[in-house]
C-alpha cells in the first residue's frame, strides 16, 4: 500500500515534534549534566571488572591504610584493600538498589494512586487513609523495621526500601489522576462502554505518567541515600561486598588519618543524587511545566 | 471551628488506630520465635510453651491483635523483650535528647530554609537563584551521615570548635547545648536544604498569582509583597512542607545520633533491631508515628486558623 500525501505530512509533522522535544531537551543544562552524569555511572558499574584496578574483596594485611600512591588511587582500607576499586564495585550495589526500588514501588504506587483516583468513592476513601497512614512513618524508619525482619540481602533491602516509598508515588499518582478523570477523553471512554481497568491502564495511567517519571527519577536518589544509610548503620548488604554507605561506615574508624576513605564515598553517593535530581529537574521543566503543582510536594 | 476542630480529632483516633494496626502486623512479619529468643536455646519444650502463653503468642494472629489493640488505648505497648521493663517507659525515657535534637534541629532548617527559599524565588533565574540553588541542591544530596563525620573532621577535630560527641553527662546547660550544637546543625541544614527547595517553589507559585500584579499595579512596596502579601498566602503550602518534612527529619535523626553516639529514640530502635526485642521496635516505631500523625494533626489546625474556607472543606 503506498502512503497518501496526508500519511507523509502526518508522519513530518511528528518527526517534527520530535526533533523539537530533542531539541528542548539538549537545551536544559540540569538534563544533559543530569544524563551524562547518569551514564558515566552506568558505564562504569558495568565495566566494574575491567575498569576497577585491584579485586575490590582482596585483602593485603602487609599494606593496611596506605596512603594514595601509583598502584592505589585512592590507597587501601584497614584490611589493605583497594579503596577505588571498592568504591567502582560500589556503584553496582547503589545503581541497582536505584532502579529495582523504583521499578517496584512506581509499578505498585501507580496502580495503587491510579485505582483510588479514579474509582472514588469508599475504595478512594480506604485507599487514601491507607496512604495517609503509611506516610506518617518516616520511611527511612519503615525500611529499617523492614530490613530487620527480612534480613540484609539486596532483594530484601530493595524489597524494604521499595514498600516504604510506595505510598508516595502513590499519593503522587492519585493527585495526577484527580486532574486527569474529568477530562472530556475519560469520559468519552466511559461512554463507548470501556471497562475502568482498559480506561486506566490505557488512558489514565499514559496520561499520567509525566509527573510520575520526575518522581520516579528522584525516588531512585532517595532510595539510593536510603541504601547508603542502612549499610552505614551495619544493616545493608554486609561486607565484604562493597557498597559506598558501608565504605563510609568502615573508613569512620580511620578518619582522622585517612580521612579520604569515607570522604570519597561520600562524594560517589552525592554525585549520584545529584545527577538523578539533576535529571529529574531537567524532565519536570522540559516535560510540562504545570506539573509543579502536583509533583512538587511531596518530592 | 468547634466542628472543625472535632473533625481533626476524629481523623487523629482513626490514623492511630492505622498506625498501631501497621505496627502490630509489621513486627509479625519478623522471622523467629520470639520466645526462643528470650529463653535461649537450651530452654524445655514447658517454659516456653508457658512464656508463649504468657505473651499470647499461642493464640490465634486476630485475637493477639484485639489484646494490643485494647492494651494499646490503656497505653500498654508491652515489655521489652530483653530487659523485661514496660517497652513504652524504656521508649519514653529515649524520648528526650531525641525530642531536644528534633526541635533543634527543626529551628535551624526553618530558620535558613525559608528565607532562602523566599529570596530564592524573589530572585528567580538570577545568580542569587541559583547560588541558593546549588546549595540546597547539595544539602539534599550529600547523606546525612557523612555530612556528620565532615563536620566532627572539620569543626571538632581540626578546629576544636564542638565536642565530637553529641551528649554528654555534664550538668548544667552550656555543656548541652555545646554538644547539641553540631548534631542539630547537621541535621538542620540538610533538612533546610529540603524546606529552601519547595519554600521557592511555593513562592514562585503565589508571587504569579493576580493579586501581587495588582498589588504592584498599585505601588505597594516590593518588600512588603513579598514578605507580608506573598508569604501570608504561601504559608499553607510553606506549613505542609515542614510537616512532611519533619517525618523525613526524624528519620535523618537515627543516623544522625548513630554518627554522634548520642542517645534517643534512634539509638534505642536501632539496639533493639539488632538484638531482635520486637516489642521494643513495635514501641519505637509506633512514637515516632505517632509524633508525626500529632504534628500533622496541629498543623492542620493552624491551617484552620490561617485560612478559614479549610474549615469548611
Amino acid at each position: 500500500m503506498s502512503a497518501t500525501v496526508d500519511d507523509i505530512e502526518i508522519r513530518e509533522e511528528a518527526a517534527q515534534r520530535r526533533r523539537a522535544a530533542i531539541r528542548r531537551y539538549a537545551k536544559h543544562p540540569g538534563f544533559v549534566i543530569g544524563a551524562c552524569g547518569i551514564l558515566v555511572l552506568l558505564v562504569v558499574a558495568l565495566l566494574a571488572p575491567w575498569l576497577a584496578p585491584h579485586s575490590p574483596t582482596r585483602t593485603d594485611l602487609m599494606n593496611t591504610l596506605a596512603p594514595p600512591s601509583a598502584s592505589h588511587w585512592l590507597g587501601t582500607d584497614q584490611f589493605g584493600r583497594d579503596v577505588l576499586s571498592r568504591l567502582i564495585y560500589g556503584a553496582q550495589v547503589s545503581l541497582q538498589v536505584g532502579f529495582f526500588v523504583v521499578l517496584i514501588s512506581l509499578s505498585a504506587g501507580t496502580i495503587l494512586g491510579a485505582v483510588a483516583g479514579y474509582a472514588g468513592g469508599w475504595v478512594e476513601r480506604a485507599l487514601v487513609a491507607a496512604i495517609d497512614i503509611l506516610l506518617a512513618f518516616p520511611s527511612f524508619l519503615l525500611a529499617l523495621a523492614l530490613v530487620a525482619a527480612r534480613g540484609n540481602t539486596l532483594d530484601s533491602i530493595i524489597v524494604a526500601v521499595a514498600i516504604a516509598y510506595t505510598p508516595r508515588v502513590a499519593a503522587v499518582m492519585r493527585s495526577v489522576v484527580l486532574t486527569i478523570r474529568p477530562r472530556p477523553f475519560i469520559e468519552a471512554s466511559r461512554a463507548i462502554g470501556l471497562s475502568p481497568w482498559k480506561i486506566i491502564l490505557r488512558h489514565i495511567i499514559p496520561n499520567a505518567l509525566p509527573p510520575v517519571i520526575v518522581v520516579a527519577t528522584v525516588s531512585a536518589a532517595t532510595a539510593i541515600l536510603a541504601e547508603a544509610g542502612l549499610s552505614f548503620l551495619g544493616l545493608g548488604v554486609q561486607p565484604p561486598t562493597p557498597t559506598w554507605g558501608n565504605v563510609i561506615a568502615e573508613g569512620q574508624t580511620s578518619i582522622t588519618t585517612n580521612p579520604l576513605i569515607s570522604l570519597s564515598a561520600g562524594l560517589c553517593i552525592a554525585f549520584t543524587v545529584i545527577v538523578l535530581n539533576l535529571l529529574g529537574d531537567g524532565l519536570r521543566d522540559t516535560l510540562d511545566p504545570q506539573m509543579r503543582r502536583n509533583t512538587g510536594k511531596l518530592l | 471551628m468547634l466542628l472543625y476542630v472535632a473533625r481533626c480529632a476524629a481523623q487523629l483516633a482513626v490514623a492511630l488506630v492505622g498506625i498501631v494496626t501497621v505496627a502490630f502486623f509489621l513486627m509479625r512479619a519478623i522471622p523467629g520465635d520470639p520466645a526462643i529468643y528470650m529463653l535461649g536455646d537450651y530452654a524445655t519444650t514447658e517454659s516456653l510453651a508457658t512464656l508463649r502463653a504468657r505473651l499470647g503468642l499461642d493464640l490465634p494472629v486476630w485475637q493477639q491483635y484485639g489484646m494490643f489493640l485494647a492494651s494499646a488505648a490503656r497505653g500498654d505497648l508491652g515489655a521489652s523483650v530483653v530487659t523485661g521493663q514496660s517497652a513504652l517507659a524504656e521508649i519514653w525515657s529515649a524520648v528526650p535528647p531525641s525530642a531536644e535534637l528534633a526541635v533543634a534541629g527543626m529551628s535551624i532548617a526553618i530558620a535558613f530554609g525559608v528565607p532562602l527559599g523566599v529570596i530564592a524565588a524573589v530572585r528567580q533565574g538570577t545568580y542569587v537563584d541559583v547560588a541558593v540553588m546549588a546549595l540546597a541542591l547539595g544539602g539534599i544530596s550529600f547523606p546525612v551521615f557523612w555530612l556528620g563525620l565532615v563536620a566532627i573532621l572539620v569543626l571538632s577535630h581540626d578546629l576544636g570548635l564542638f565536642p565530637a560527641l553529641g551528649a554528654t553527662s555534664e550538668p548544667g546547660l552550656w555543656p548541652a547545648i555545646h554538644h547539641l550544637a553540631l548534631p542539630a546543625l547537621v541535621l538542620g541544614l540538610s533538612v533546610a536544604a529540603y524546606i529552601a527547595r519547595l519554600t521557592r517553589s511555593a513562592m514562585l507559585e503565589v508571587l504569579g498569582q493576580d493579586h501581587i500584579r495588582v498589588a504592584r499595579a498599585m505601588g505597594v512596596p516590593e518588600r512588603r509583597i513579598v514578605w507580608r502579601l506573598a508569604l501570608r498566602n504561601a504559608s499553607i503550602p510553606i506549613l505542609a512542607v515542614i510537616g512532611v518534612t519533619f517525618a523525613w527529619s526524624l528519620g535523618n535523626a537515627i543516623l544522625v545520633e548513630a554518627v554522634f553516639s548520642r542517645p534517643g529514640l534512634g539509638s534505642t530502635i536501632l539496639k533493639a533491631i539488632l538484638a531482635r526485642d520486637y516489642q521494643l521496635v513495635q514501641a519505637g516505631v509506633l512514637v515516632l508515628a505517632a509524633a508525626v500523625v500529632l504534628l500533622n494533626t496541629l498543623l492542620d489546625l493552624v491551617y484552620g486558623a490561617i485560612d478559614p474556607r479549610l474549615r469548611k472543606a
